[in-house]
């Protein structure tokens, strides 16, 4: 398999009937429903999971909005209270002259969710149409977004940590504004949307494009 | 071989609707059905915009200044905006559902800014905060309305604030100070708002408002007055400065005292006037209240400087008015020349003349009228000495004639005058400084300092301070007299003169001369009757000497050296005075005539010429002892006179030297004179001793 990622040809298991255990990668024959060996349910292809991708990503894009609309820190000073967006609050750090500072809020809140949301939508397309890109940049964009999901958190993070250490009183206060749940959610259903994805189908419509792999 | 089998047909069998869709699409349609809920809650939950004008921004951003009402938020400035003429600015407030219908159209809006006042700090939240609209309505929903003008500041009568609503009005021509808290026992019990002119410019009136709580302190017949600034009295106390608070110090303020206890509460709306200060009114209380003045006027002949505008008008010592203008007046027609005369208009209250049954001014008219056909007249008097001002009085003038009295629609009565009394104190005043103005303060400083240069003139002359020296001399001399040898001789020459008289008395009797005795006795007895009468003259002798002492004694400083000098010469006048000397001679004479031997007698210095008084005396006897009756009172005086000599000179002791020579002189000449007594004693005891020799 380690020249896989090189070979046009590529055998799915589905192609020689035969069905892997997703849990513990057991190989079984086509049409076996429960795998002996860890006794979790096998399906060659998940069918509903296209739907279940579309449906959390749709989520995760309804989140995204007020993610975005409403304040996600308010930080309250003695004179004034200021409540920034994300993309306010990274222009105001541009202009304070933190412009690296403002690129990582950039591209953890607005360009990696954006990408997300963009890569589990052109995967989910792909799978049904004819693509050009390869299966196996396809593979690699899926596992990609699933790794780099996370990583979308970090905002979250730096409110709650932010919001936890800076508790004054009436001196100074910030407090997690409400795009935080919002932004948290949007995260929370793109990986699950990421996660939902079938990435076997990858395989199957480039399968059928190529024609009918030669049998054994 | 094994048969294969029928093909199955293979039905597919049409999954249902619900195995067919994942029910994850549950989850989207549950976030979009609870995102529509939120959007129409809130859609629902959003009350009605309103428009508030503002003269300018004055701090108000839109998103961030709150509308309030009792402090809580009750809506957000949506947007900032002008008006359409730029005129003013127009914040347009997002209201709260709940309370949007109590905004009618009799809300009002102010803008609550920090302020600093006198009365310390107000708004201090909004410096943080920044500024917020306070709004204030009823709990009544009234007609609604979108489009509001702010007040400029707080309103003073806040709805659904408790307390009592007054209208506050200065006296005619009083001052007020507006915007300013209300004390009652230094406490604020209210306050007074904006004050506006009345229409006629005659008075301010501002409202007032007093907190529901002290509201039952105010009844009909509480007065209001000014506690701004403060006072500052001199009294028998010391220096007096007084001021209520520095509040009304510095921003002013009113107080107010019900006088006269009881009185039913006062509603909503009554009216009060401000006083000046508490005296005016107390003073207020007994009187009606002010009405319409009354004016009149009166036209004294003479233009007479002092008499001022608001000068008292009195009615036997009551002010009941003042005067409200003066002015020359030439009127050629009613006085009959073109004299300038002094003109002055008075506003006289009604309400002090204490009519009793209608107060107004054509009853005080009609009532100074009927007072004036009686003798009622005007004069100028003096109100003050010192500055001069002048008053004006109405006195009864008995027999006075009478006036005309005109009255009438358009006339300003003219009240007649008497003459005035003006010129009595002032003259009399005028009198007492002409008088220490005439004093001739100059010519006595001049004699002062004329005196004082001749005294230290005479102190400092060279014949002063040689004086001392000269009475030295002077006491030397008496005392080289008195220490002489002469004198000490004098018992020796008297002996002398014994012993012979004795050889004169044994030849005698050896030549029983008895015929010649008794002649010579007989001689000796007319001789004394001229001793007696030249000694006559001693006792005159002595009188002026003692005259001469007693001047001496009294002498002044300044003739104080004449005088001594006069002293010595009398003294070495009487030393060496023809009487005195003559004295001895007649002695001598009569003496000469019993006994030759006495020839001897020296002659030359009054020392000697009293040695052959003495050698004579023996010989004078009976006579000669009745003349010497004055002798001791001679030398008595004689000491008296040294004696003062001797206290004028201690008291004119100015060295130890002079004093101690001095005293030496007169111990001496005191010496003498004693002896001089203790010998006209025994010869006073017993004349024969001295006749025959024992």
């Amino acid at each position: 398999m380690e020249i896989v990622g090189q070979n046009p040809n590529i055998i799915s298991a589905r192609d020689i009937g035969l069905v892997a255990c997703t849990r513990c990668a057991k190989v079984w024959p086509a049409g076996t429903q429960t795998c002996a060996r860890c006794g979790s349910r096998i399906v060659s292809r998940d069918t509903k999971s296209l739907q279940r991708v579309w449906a959390l990503w749709l989520v995760g894009l309804m989140c995204y909005v007020p993610a975005n609309l409403y304040p996600m820190l308010q930080t309250r000073t003695l004179l004034n209270v200021q409540e920034d967006t994300i993309v306010g609050g990274a222009i105001q750090l541009v202009h304070h002259g933190a412009v690296g500072i403002a690129i990582i809020i950039l591209v953890a809140s607005v360009v990696i969710p954006l990408g997300k949301f963009m890569a589990i939508a052109f995967l989910a397309i792909s799978v049904k149409r004819v693509s050009a890109v390869s299966k196996h940049q396809r593979q690699r964009l899926y596992e990609v977004v699933e790794y780099i999901g996370r990583w979308s958190m970090i905002d979250i993070f730096v409110v709650a940590i932010m919001s936890s250490l800076v508790q004054l009183n009436t001196l100074a206060a910030i407090n997690p504004g409400r795009a935080s749940l919002f932004f948290a959610l949007s995260v929370i259903f793109t990986m699950l949307s990421a996660q939902a994805f079938d990435s076997r189908m990858i395989w199957d419509l480039q399968s059928k494009s190529e024609g009918p792999p030669a049998d054994d | 071989m094994t048969e294969t089998p029928p093909p199955v047909a293979i039905e597919t069998v049409r999954k249902s609707l619900l195995s067919r869709v994942s029910m994850v699409w549950a989850i989207p349609f549950l976030a979009l059905v609870i995102a529509l809920f939120v959007a129409w809650q809130a859609f629902d939950a959003r009350g009605p915009l309103i428009e508030i004008e503002f003269a300018n921004g004055a701090g108000i951003a839109k998103r961030q200044t709150e509308l309030r009402y009792r402090d809580v938020s009750v809506g957000l400035v949506e947007d900032v905006t002008f008006s359409d003429d730029l005129g003013s600015v127009v914040a347009h407030v997002r209201l709260d559902k709940g309370v949007a219908p109590y905004v009618d159209a009799a809300s009002t809006f102010w803008v609550v800014q920090p302020e600093l006042t006198t009365r310390g700090i107000s708004g201090l939240d909004t410096v943080l905060s920044g500024v917020y609209i306070q709004g204030s309505w009823d709990s009544i929903i009234g007609p609604e309305r979108t489009r509001f003008k702010a007040a400029d500041e707080a309103p003073l009568f806040k709805s659904g604030q408790k307390g009592l609503q007054l209208a506050l009005r200065t006296t005619p021509g009083g001052t007020m100070t507006d915007n300013s808290p209300i004390l009652f026992r230094g406490i604020e019990v209210g306050r007074v708002g904006k004050a506006r002119i009345s229409q006629q410019g005659n008075f301010a009136i501002a409202e007032a408002i007093i907190y529901e709580e002290y509201s039952r302190l105010i009844s009909p017949s509480t007065r209001f007055w000014e506690t701004s600034g403060f006072t500052f009295s001199v009294g028998p106390s010391g220096a007096e400065i007084n001021f209520s608070s520095f509040a009304t110090l510095v921003g002013g303020g009113l107080t107010f005292d019900t006088f006269v206890s009881g009185g039913d509460p006062v509603d909503d709306g009554a009216v009060f006037e401000v006083f000046a200060d508490e005296p005016s009114a107390r003073g207020s209380l007994f009187n009606a209240s002010e009405v319409e003045t009354l004016e009149m006027r009166v036209v004294f002949d003479s233009n007479i400087a002092g008499l001022a505008v608001d000068a008292p008008v009195e009615l036997s010592g009551l002010k009941i008015g003042k005067v409200q203008s003066v002015s020359g007046v030439i009127d050629a027609d009613a006085f009959g020349d073109n004299r300038v005369r002094l003109n002055a208009l008075l506003s006289i209250q009604p309400a002090r003349l204490g009519l009793q049954d209608e107060v107004t001014p054509e009853a005080a008219l009609r009532f100074l009228a009927a007072r004036i056909q009686e003798g009622l007249r005007a004069r100028l008097a003096s109100a003050s000495l010192l500055t001069g001002g002048l008053k004006i009085e109405l006195v009864q003038v008995d027999d006075a004639p009478p006036a005309p009295f005109l009255t009438g629609e358009g006339i300003v009565p003219i009240i007649p005058t008497t003459k005035s009394e003006i010129s009595d104190a002032a003259a009399t005043v005028e009198g007492v400084f002409n008088r220490i103005n005439n004093l001739p303060i100059e010519e006595l400083l001049n004699s002062a300092i004329e005196f004082l240069n001749s005294a230290e003139a005479f102190v400092s002359d060279k014949d002063l301070r040689e004086t001392p020296q000269d009475l030295r001399a002077l006491l030397g001399d008496v005392r080289g007299i008195v220490t002489s040898q002469d004198v000490q001789n004098i018992p020796v020459t008297l002996n002398a003169a014994i012993g012979r008289f004795e050889t004169l008395l044994a030849q005698l009797e050896k030549d029983q001369l008895a015929t010649r005795l008794a002649a010579a006795v007989d001689a000796a007895a007319d001789a004394a009757k001229g001793v007696t009468a030249s000694v006559e003259g001693v006792p005159a002798l002595v009188s002026e000497l003692e005259a001469v002492a007693a001047k001496a004694s009294a002498l002044p400083l300044d003739e104080l050296t004449t005088q001594l000098t006069a002293l010595t010469t009398s003294a070495d006048a009487i030393l060496g005075t023809e009487a005195a000397r003559q004295l001895p001679a007649d002695l001598g004479a009569a003496l000469n005539e019993i006994n030759a031997t006495l020839a001897e007698l020296r002659q030359g210095g009054a020392v000697t010429n009293i040695n052959a008084t003495l050698e004579s005396t023996r010989q004078a006897a009976d006579a000669v002892a009745t003349s010497t009756q004055d002798l001791p009172a001679l030398v008595d005086r004689i000491r008296r006179v040294f004696d003062q000599a001797s206290a004028t000179i201690a008291g004119y002791n100015k060295g130890e030297t002079l004093s101690r020579d001095a005293q030496a002189a007169l111990r001496d000449i005191s010496k003498a004179a004693n002896a001089m007594t203790s010998l006209a004693r025994m010869l006073e005891r017993n004349p024969g001793a001295l006749i025959r020799g024992r």
